[in-house]
């Protein structure tokens, strides 16, 4: 039972470090980046191929992929996101736009990594960091465990105090209220979409390490699946709350795990979205969401 | 065995809402050949066009470009040993881009030019369900290799030179019985039908008639990248062997975690972790077992000619068994189209029967057959020892 709830939260952690990119850009600058799930796998990709070149370890690999992923998702917003939204005739216009443009992007790295890989896995396997395992009181688990628990709780943590205490965060939330109106206020809203977009980029990057260190291996489509439970994370925990995101990815989590230790396994999936969907019906803005507060 | 099924899966909703949105439709790159009449009757034509409709790029790309090159250095043979006297066989290559409308236009594109006289059809399962109807419909041999589900050979018209996993999985008996194993734990994919069928039926059955127990089988969909929940249900069953019957990436996944969770047998495993696919595992990977219809050290003549004349013809790479059923469902067109004498399609199909009832040596092994249009081979034994396949056995003709 402990070693089953070790496991999930070590799959929460993995859905939370992915799904707290998206949920920062989706709650504050309103974009739904749906190329997070490519940028999560080319980041990896990236140290993968570097790896047999430039011989890393651990940090080295994560360095890599936090720097590609943010480099990434800067490039994004720039080339694409932007210039949507200055071509966009209004908001919701650019909303969509956006996410089908998210898509459209998301399609070149991942046909990059297809091509090269021939869709094979891929991982880290010959960087200097090994992944050990470890038993404490009857519990079994992996160094990479403990550095992925460590880092989704810091993270976690991190980005809801500068969300919530710094000057940043304060910008970004009022941006999230109404982005007229914090311009109004004096807040650069391109300077910090790019901010957020390279961060929320440089979090799918790390993402991306501690997964594969754990999995032993990713496929180039490895980030659309994960794409999709994010998406459910953020909604069952309410779009644009840090503590929705967390509270999303352990329920998401722990359900899966629970489905997956009691039954055949078949159900996982439709019990998981079943749950969520059963949450929205009685709360529609997740758990933790804010109340619309945009006026017309 | 459906591998693309489950790549196809794991792409997720959102690459295919891409795909759709971008509109990647029909490649037609097959029907530019100018070419003598496939349906012209009696007698050899100079020039016989054969198109393979395969996946080169994409999540099954691996398999439709080692396919290709199976099917390239067949042809080759066949043109420079003038198997067909002086009429030369030529391959046109069609990509599906993964995409199952393309396969199924590029069939019919196929089915239209009537200087096209058989094709080698996708390794994707759900690609080749789309073609099957049309090109039975149409009368049109199709071949092909991989596609291990239902629905793909419906007719006359429809061969498959990828045996069924379940006609040569029984060669785990023996590596069970050497182990003394008296129970097994099973965690098997739901989302490759040959798989389910391997996790549920076949591999049941062998314990049973072993004397073995199943302490629990768990399913697992394409989509699951972490398998720690299923491997702590199953080792919590306390089996003496585990069976991990999972696709591609989920395999090196899979044996990391259970090596984590503390188990260090060997695990029965199938032709999914093959082509290298356990690499990323690492020395975690060592100890799993499977059965494949064709591995490059197999020793049977045959398929040490074709591994040595593939090996020339890329460079000294070791074929997979891709490229190897790829040269036997040349072949076996070849020889067909040599006993109908002729060019024309429903000839072709009448004579693929009559060659199909004979034994045969070819890449796949000794004594080849075909049953009901599957083709049936001896198989072998492979362990991956951590940084290569080793040869544990090979099984015997039928």
């Amino acid at each position: 039972m402990l070693q089953d709830l070790l496991g999930a939260l070590g799959l929460a952690s993995i859905y939370l470090l992915f799904a707290l990119g998206m949920s920062l850009t989706w709650g504050t600058i309103d974009i739904l980046n749906f190329s997070h799930g490519s940028i999560f796998m080319f980041s990896a990709f990236t140290a993968h191929l570097l790896i047999p070149y430039v011989p890393m370890g651990f940090v080295g690999v994560a360095l890599v992929c936090i720097v590609v992923g943010a480099l990434m998702s800067l490039l994004v917003q720039v080339v694409a996101f932007e210039q949507i939204i200055k071509r966009a005739r209004n908001r919701n216009t650019a909303e969509r736009q956006i996410l089908i443009g998210g898509i459209g992007v998301a399609i070149i790295p991942l046909a990059i990594a297809q091509e090269v890989t021939k869709s094979n896995p891929f991982g880290f396997i010959d960087s200097g960091f090994e992944v050990t395992t470890w038993t404490f009181m009857g519990l079994r688990g992996t160094n990479i465990l403990l550095i992925t628990l460590t880092a989704a709780a810091a993270l976690a943590v991190g980005t809801a105090m500068w969300l919530r205490r710094s000057r940043h965060g304060l910008a970004l939330r009022s941006i999230g209220v109404d982005s007229e109106v914090s311009a109004m206020m004096g807040v650069d809203r391109r300077r910090l979409a790019i901010v957020t977009m390279a961060v929320s980029g440089g979090l799918a990057g790390l993402a991306a390490c501690l997964f594969t260190y754990t999995l032993g291996a990713i496929t180039p489509e490895s980030g659309d699946t994960l794409l999709i439970k994010a998406f459910a994370c953020i909604i069952l925990g309410g779009v644009g709350s840090t503590g929705g995101v967390v509270l999303g990815s352990v329920l998401l989590a722990v359900t899966e795990t629970v489905v997956l230790t009691r039954t055949s396994g078949l159900w996982v999936e439709a019990v998981a979205f079943g749950l969520i969907f059963l949450v929205l019906l009685v709360k529609p803005s997740g758990l933790f969401g804010r109340k619309e507060v945009r006026r017309t | 065995m459906d591998w693309t099924a489950v790549r196809l899966g794991r792409r997720g909703a959102v690459a295919v809402v891409a795909a759709a949105a971008l509109g990647m439709s029909a490649c037609s790159s097959s029907s530019g050949t100018s070419s003598t009449s496939a349906a012209a009757g009696g007698g050899l034509p100079a020039t016989i066009n054969v198109v393979s409709i395969n996946p080169q790029t994409g999540p099954a790309a691996f398999a439709g470009l080692a396919a290709n090159k199976g099917y390239d250095l067949a042809i080759k043979e066949i043109n420079d040993s003038k198997f067909l006297g002086s009429t030369t066989l030529t391959l046109s290559k069609v990509d599906t881009k993964g995409d199952i409308k393309t396969a199924a236009s590029s069939a019919s594109t196929a089915i239209a030019d009537k200087n096209v006289s058989a094709i080698f059809g996708s390794v994707s399962s759900q690609e080749a369900i789309a073609m099957s109807p049309l090109v039975q419909q149409a009368g049109l041999p199709t071949i092909y290799t991989q596609a291990g589900s239902d629905g793909v050979v419906v007719g006359d018209a429809t061969y498959r030179a990828t045996p069924l996993m379940r006609t040569y999985y029984s060669l785990v008996k023996k590596y069970v019985q050497e182990k003394g194993w008296k129970s097994v734990g099973i965690i098997h994919t739901a989302a490759a039908p040959t798989l389910v069928d391997i996790g549920t039926k076949a591999l049941p059955a062998i314990a049973t008639e072993l004397g073995m127990t199943v302490t629990t089988t768990v399913a697992v969909q394409g989509t699951t990248q972490d398998f720690a929940a299923p491997i702590s249900q199953v080792l919590a069953s306390k089996p003496d062997g585990v069976a991990i019957l999972l696709v591609g990436a989920q395999n090196p996944t899979a044996m990391k975690q259970l090596r984590q969770a503390g188990y260090t047998g060997d695990v029965l495993g199938n032709s999914g972790a093959s082509a290298g696919n356990l690499k990323p595992a690492g020395a975690d990977g060592a100890g799993m077992v499977w059965p494949v219809d064709f591995n490059f050290q197999q020793k049977a003549e045959a398929s040490q000619k074709f591994v040595k004349a593939y090996q020339a013809a890329n460079s000294g790479e070791n074929p997979l068994n891709y490229a190897a059923e790829a040269y036997d469902a040349a072949w076996f067109l070849a020889k067909s189209i040599k006993a109908a004498g002729s060019a024309d399609r429903a000839k072709i199909k009448t004579a693929m029967a009559t060659v199909a009832s004979e034994k045969f040596d070819g890449a796949l092994g000794n004594g080849l057959t075909w049953k009901d249009r599957d083709i049936v081979v001896p198989g072998v034994m492979i362990r991956w020892d951590g940084t290569g396949d080793v040869l544990l056995y090979e099984g015997s003709a039928s």
